[in-house]
């Protein structure tokens, strides 16, 4: 071969690239399929989960006009002439999205618990725990997380017994104040900095000030409920102003990217009535705050997907705690105390080799496990909260397992040496410096993990768990829907209606939650990624 | 076992019949004796297998306190193993075995009642490569006090070893910074700051600058002089240049696990008794 390069007197080429290119082609085209026909699914349920087709054609000129024009002037403006306004620009955008996700998750709390359960457990049981354990790590007292989830556990068993007796009920936005106001606001201000203490205290007092306006003064003016007014508050308006005052003082002519929320907000506004002048029929909209506010109907009009919102906050809790604590537990057995040689370390190969395989098992049968396990053999009821918890936790922890044990092997063997080589012990290595590397990608696949739990149907259905309940599962032995289950109950309705819209919007929330909890787990693996 | 060991003693007989050749002896006079009072660390007999490989050859050496010993030879020549023995770090590694005695001031280590986790608070260790923990300069530093429970006066123990580690001045205004956002050079130094806060009476140093420039290296070198005021220094090293420069005493170790001479630093680099040693630091193989 060389021989005949060299004859035909060029040397340097005859390389044949020929396969590569045709292997580059295919991988392209398969991605490509892939997203596009992805794309393709997600546009179609939402235009059916939004009525996007009922609009006319005038009513999306209006909207486009409106909604484009003032957006894209302002674009035009942040890109073409101050380049360096963009990256504050996107930010202040994004920032009120990514705190409305944390709102809604915050508000499901605060639906599931009342309010007045926050107000006891925090105040005997989280309040104590946390300042005693502040106060011992500040003299360096090594005990300080045990006894603090010591004195954190009484409070816990006395809270349940006060939970029936409460001397006094302070008002609703009270109790939020002290709930979550004072302690994020103390939680922003010892975050500030440590040379001043002064702004500390300012920026706290300003925060609770701007709580208690939230809570007591707005409710009244405008009709929201406090709950909604506060956890608004602290999830959107405290981050803005947090980054806005931080652009103020540090680059003080980058200012006029911070108005992007105003401008979208404000074209979005001139959109909706520009459309509703123009348009004679605007979209027909399933998704809406009805639809996620009320429980199931027969008329599509009146049907609504709480209770399987809340049955899925349920379970997902239950699944989180569950899979997490066992699956973490058995990754640091798996990976740094099972022996490795002799019968034992054979026996620890098979174990590793099948919570691999008990990863392909198909989901069915783990609805079969739970039913025969939780219910026939330890006699749980059917279809309750507490057992769709557990046979999903069981569905999940063999992904939890082995993402943990990747996250765990992949901290370099040479700080563990370090910290053996100091004289610490096994668990001193494992707390100090094995878990704080390993957690973020144990996180990150624990959330992904969960975010496939929440989907699952199948198991929930052999369980016993219903399509269809009515009201939301108020404790763990409650009869439980979920979302899913509820989406393939309407997508069978004899009411076309039922299948053409309502079960699309279903779907719209279904995986509105599914990619905010991936959005958190790749925030948190780059973030990782960043510090190491 | 009792097979392994057959098999050594007739490889034995072999180098006995070799030695009549005169290279191949491991003589009883190339090992140097150090008078028990100034002992601190004494092997004897010392044998390490790795599963059926024997990595360490009937290792006998006595290392005196306060001083600079440097173990040299070609790899794989059971350098690293011996240090590791010291502290039982071997211990970390399933197949690893030992036999024989090794004594630290006087007492076995390998006794059923030592802790292998108390030696390692008084018998500290730095690697080749610079691993400090990925956290601030000072919780590195105080790693050890705090997982003693002894963290009385913290921050002026931490200053003292970043002092003594030769670092206190280029870090004493970043010490919330990640150790290991340092330079190379400055990460060893931390490692080593690390490894004096717990105040150790011995502290072994697995060949700590080999992955340095020579700038950090020859800072490395003339800390490890300041340390051996205060404390016995074991340096694994494969820089000979290094060895010469540093060390008080050296021993060399040649292929098989075998301790082959033993004395004071400058006799064994001028005049060494063993051929092969004297092959081995004029180049001629390693």
């Amino acid at each position: 071969m060389a021989e005949t390069d060299v004859d035909a007197g060029v040397g340097f080429t005859g390389v044949s690239r020929l396969r590569g290119k045709v292997f580059a082609l295919l991988a392209r085209a398969a991605s490509w399929f892939g997203i596009v026909v992805l794309g393709l699914l997600l546009a179609l349920v939402v235009v059916d989960a939004f009525g996007l087709a009922a609009a006319s054609s005038g009513w999306y000129a209006g909207a486009l006009v409106g909604f484009g024009a003032p957006t894209l002037i302002y674009a035009w403006y942040v890109t073409r002439t101050r380049p360096a306004l963009r990256s504050v620009a996107a930010r202040t955008a994004v920032l009120p999205l990514a705190g409305l996700v944390m709102a809604g998750g915050l508000a499901v709390l605060f639906v599931i618990f009342e309010p007045l359960l926050w107000f006891v457990y925090y105040t005997v049981s989280v309040l104590p725990a946390v300042l005693v354990f502040l106060l011992l790590r500040r003299q360096e007292d090594s005990r300080a997380p045990l006894v603090g989830g010591f004195v954190g556990a009484v409070g816990f068993a006395a809270a349940s017994v006060l939970v029936g007796w409460v001397p006094i009920k302070p008002v609703t936005w009270l109790i939020l104040l002290w709930v979550l106001v004072v302690p994020f606001a103390s939680l922003v201000a010892s975050r500030a900095g440590t040379d001043s203490r002064n702004r500390q205290s300012t920026i706290a007092g300003i925060i609770v000030v701007g709580g208690i306006l939230a809570g007591a003064v707005l409710p009244r003016s405008v009709a929201v409920s406090p709950e909604v007014s506060i956890i608004l508050y602290l999830s959107v308006l405290v981050p803005l102003g947090w980054y806005a005052g931080l652009v103020v003082s540090r680059e003080r002519r980058r200012w006029p990217g911070l108005l992007s929320p105003l401008v979208l907000g404000a074209a979005g506004w001139l959109g909706l009535v520009l459309a509703d002048t123009i348009g004679r029929q605007g979209p027909d909209v399933w998704l809406d705050w009805q639809f996620l506010t009320s429980a199931a109907s027969t008329f599509p009009e009146q049907a609504g997907l709480f209770p399987a919102i809340v049955g899925s906050v349920f379970i997902i809790d239950i699944v989180a705690v569950v899979s997490f604590v066992v699956g973490v537990g058995a990754a640091i057995y798996l990976e740094e105390y099972a022996p490795t040689t002799g019968y034992t370390g054979l026996l620890t190969r098979v174990i590793r080799v099948n919570v691999a395989n008990l990863a392909g098992v198909p989901s069915v049968v783990y609805g079969l496990l739970g039913l025969g396990l939780f219910v026939n053999l330890l006699g749980m009821g059917l279809g309750i909260v507490l057992v769709a918890g557990l046979t999903l936790s069981l569905l999940i922890l063999p992904i939890v397992i082995i993402s943990a044990q990747e996250a765990i092997r992949s901290v370099p063997n040479d700080v563990r040496q370090a910290s053996y080589g100091m004289g610490a012990t096994k668990w001193q290595t494992i707390r100090n410096v094995v878990l704080p590397r390993a957690i973020p990608g144990i996180l990150t696949g624990t959330i992904l993990a969960l975010s496939r739990a929440i989907g699952e149907t199948a198991p929930l259905l052999m369980i016993g768990a219903a399509t269809t309940v009515f009201a939301a599962p108020e404790t763990f032995t409650s009869q439980v829907s979920a979302m899913p289950l509820q989406v393939f109950y309407w997508s069978f309705s004899v009411k076309s209606t039922f299948r053409e819209f309502v079960a699309p919007a279903g779907v719209v929330t279904l995986l509105g939650v599914m990619l905010s909890m991936n959005a958190i787990a790749i925030y948190l693996r780059n973030r990782y990624e960043q510090r190491t | 076992m009792d097979e392994s060991m057959s098999e050594n003693q007739s490889r034995g007989k072999e180098t006995e019949t070799s030695s009549s050749m005169g290279d191949f002896s491991v003589d009883a006079a190339d090992i140097e004796d150090i008078p028990d009072s100034e002992t601190i660390i004494e092997a004897r007999d010392l044998d390490v297998y790795y599963g059926d490989e024997r990595a360490l050859n009937d290792v006998d050496i006595k290392i005196p306190e306060q001083q600079v010993t440097a173990i040299i030879g070609p790899s794989g020549c059971g350098k690293s193993t011996f240090l590791r023995a010291i502290n039982r770090m071997n211990d970390l590694i399933d197949i690893a075995r030992v036999t024989g005695e090794l004594r630290f001031k006087g007492k076995d280590v390998y006794d059923e009642n030592v802790d292998p986790v108390a030696l390692r608070r008084r018998v500290g260790m730095v690697f080749q490569a610079p691993n400090p923990f990925p956290k601030s300069i000072y919780d590195n530093v105080a790693y050890g006090p705090r997982i003693q429970n002894d963290t009385d006066n913290l921050d002026e123990r931490v200053e003292r070893a970043l002092r003594n580690a030769a670092l206190w001045d280029e870090v004493k205004d970043r010490l919330e910074e990640r150790g290991t956002d340092l330079s190379g050079g400055q990460q060893q130094r931390l490692c080593i700051a690390r490894a004096i806060a717990v105040d150790p009476e011995v502290i072994l140093m697995d060949e700590p600058a080999s992955a340095l420039d020579p700038v950090a290296t020859s800072k490395i070198e003339d800390l490890i002089d300041e340390l051996a005021k205060d404390y016995t220094v074991v340096i694994v090293t494969h820089n000979m240049q290094q060895a010469a420069r540093i060390s008080d005493k050296t021993a060399v170790f040649l292929t098989g696990g075998e301790l082959v001479e033993y004395g004071d630093t400058n006799r064994i680099f001028e005049n060494p008794r063993n051929k092969r040693v004297e092959d081995y630091i004029s180049g001629k193989f390693g």
